[in-house]
């Protein structure tokens, strides 16, 4: 029953059928399937699925949007219905390199991510190095994620090369992970390393793993 | 020896040149060349075009441009607030579409060539028109009905928008996008601009699905292109376009293809077949790190995959004012080096 259920998910979402993709779940819901089933067994499998794809690269950007927009929907309708509270992985601030107003890369990480349990702070657009280091320790987070569309708010020195400074200064680096994105890192895949970065993800899908990597590796 | 322009139309028409058109997209440069700061660089349409005049004397490509950043389409449009970096292209500070409403109440203008908002864009144009008299192509960037809404409304409200519907809202927004090109791309044509750059990422299926890409963007693509293709180059803002060449060609009878540097040269080549004229794209982002060295090696094997057949041009994206002027001279260099004897 349950590859059925994934196999229906998957195709509603490659088909960006938002509509289609809540009715699986209602239906399976329906079938007596547990909500942590329906979010580890389907939701996050079909994520992974996508990100596989994006390997083959057969995916599209809409279908990134749809499938972290219907993610995040369906993470918000499971997780109340939890037998027990989630256990999550952990925690990422996530925004805009500084002079960079681009949210939709953001967007589509932060769905993917809290389907993944990992909570994820959104510090919005035009984020300064300071303040993703501030709000990292705020909130206990062990990866910064910085988004640029941009070239050159990519590489500014008060974006991901300002955030490895201030982790320098502050004895930070053995509990911070730096992970950047967005479309300059796809036409250079060797930019994260000249903006001193620890990672880098060539879409919002396939953040997920990277990230979860990153708290592991800075979890005591 | 050929003008630009004449290199330009006799490689549209596979008949024998020099050498191969070079395609520079150096926009934000012109302002360190006339010492300004960006936002007075874009103030005045005589500096940008002094900066274009400058820039094609310092470096010797063939073709001038008449855009000074692309949040001038949502300034015709109303937006007041362009927020300026010291380092990079201005970006729209305001969305001028928030909710639906907006796109009820927004108007096009009907003549765009009288608009205040297109005066410093005329007489840039009407500058290079008198200074390149007839020789340079001059280039204008406008973008597609189906992508405008992304930089009226921002990308994730668009994607909300286009994904979620409703079909009537989007098709009303849309309709009102296609009119603004229409007047737009008349408006160019009127003031001189030769080359048309019809900027659609969401024609390229790294963006977008193949069904959407049939069942909405082509009849958009369409209704833009009703006043003919002349001087029409498709270019899907850096993303990949050879997937859907062919079904371009046959469905809108575009002629010239401007490649995203993440699509094959020689794939872009074999699709097209001879059907229209292709530009190979080199990728300006690396252009930043590589060595002289490394951009004569890049250009040489492009130039070696695309030549072959003819009807091949060269061209750059975004060129980040990051690259150095050394590694744009030993482009452009290397282009007229290896790029010689055409057809």
């Amino acid at each position: 029953m349950i590859e059925d259920i994934r196999a229906q998910y998957v195709n509603a979402v490659y088909d960006t059928d938002r509509q289609q993709a809540l009715q699986v779940v209602q239906e399976a819901l329906g079938r007596g399937m547990s909500a942590e089933d329906v979010m580890f067994k389907v939701v996050v499998p079909a994520i992974e699925d996508m990100i596989a794809s994006v390997e083959q690269r057969h995916t599209n950007l809409a279908q990134h949007f749809m499938a972290s927009q219907i993610a995040a929907e369906v993470t918000d309708m499971m997780v109340p219905l939890f037998a027990k509270a989630p256990e999550y992985i952990g925690r990422i601030v996530i925004g805009t390199s500084v002079g960079d107003f681009h949210g939709l890369g953001k967007r589509i990480v932060s769905g993917c991510l809290k389907a993944q349990m990992i909570e994820v702070i959104d510090l919005g657009l035009n984020v300064s190095a300071e303040k993703f280091v501030d709000q990292a320790l705020a909130h206990k987070a062990g990866v910064i994620g910085i988004s640029s569309m941009m070239v050159h708010s990519a590489r500014d020195e008060n974006a991901a090369r300002g955030v490895r400074k201030i982790l320098k200064e502050r004895n930070l680096e053995a509990h911070i992970r730096i992970i950047v994105g967005g479309a300059p890192y796809n036409y250079d895949e060797e930019l994260y390393k000249v903006v001193q970065a620890d990672a880098w993800a060539h879409d919002g899908t396939a953040a997920g793993p990277i990230i979860a990597r990153l708290l592991r590796e800075v979890q005591p | 020896m050929m003008t630009p322009l004449q290199r330009l139309v006799s490689t549209a028409q596979g008949l024998p040149t020099d050498r191969i058109p070079a395609f520079c997209n150096v926009i934000d440069q012109g302002a360190a060349e006339l010492g300004l700061s960006l936002r007075e660089y874009y103030s005045r349409g005589e500096y940008v075009a002094e900066g274009q005049l400058r820039l094609q004397k310092k470096y010797g490509h063939d073709n001038l441009w008449s855009l000074f950043y692309v949040g001038k389409e949502a300034e015709l449009l109303g937006c007041r607030h362009i927020i300026y970096a010291d380092n990079g292209p201005p970006n729209v500070g305001e969305m001028i579409v928030k909710n639906p409403a907006d796109i009820d109440r927004l108007q096009i203008p009907d003549d765009i060539l009288t608009h205040a908002g297109f005066a410093e864009i005329r007489s840039c144009l009407d500058i290079l028109g008198r200074e390149s008299a007839g020789r340079f192509p001059i280039c204008a960037y406008i973008t597609s009905s189906v992508t405008l809404p992304a930089v009226l409304m921002g990308m994730e409200k668009w994607f909300d928008l286009l994904m979620n519907g409703p079909v009537e809202l989007r098709d009303a927004w849309l309709e009102k996008c296609s009119d603004f090109f229409r007047k737009e791309v008349a408006a160019y044509r009127r003031a001189g601009a030769t080359v048309l750059i019809y900027a659609n990422p969401f024609g390229s299926l790294d963006f977008i699905s193949q069904k959407f890409f049939d069942d909405v963007t082509i009849p958009w693509m369409k209704r833009d292109l009703e006043g003919g293709t002349d001087g029409i180059v498709y270019y899907c803002g850096g993303a990949r376009m050879n997937p859907v060449i062919d079904q371009v060609i046959n469905e809108t009878g575009i002629g010239t293809f401007y490649l995203s540097p993440l699509d094959s040269v020689a794939e872009g080549k074999r699709i097209v077949n001879g059907r229209a004229l292709c530009g190979g794209v080199i990728n300006d982002i690396q252009l930043i790190d590589w060595t002289p060295a490394r951009v004569r090696a890049e250009v040489r094997q492009m130039l070696a995959d695309g030549m072959p057949g003819g009807r091949f041009f060269f061209g750059t994206i975004v060129m980040p004012l990051a690259v150095p002027p050394d590694n744009i001279r030993a482009m452009i260099d290397a282009v007229k080096e290896f790029g010689a004897g055409n057809g």
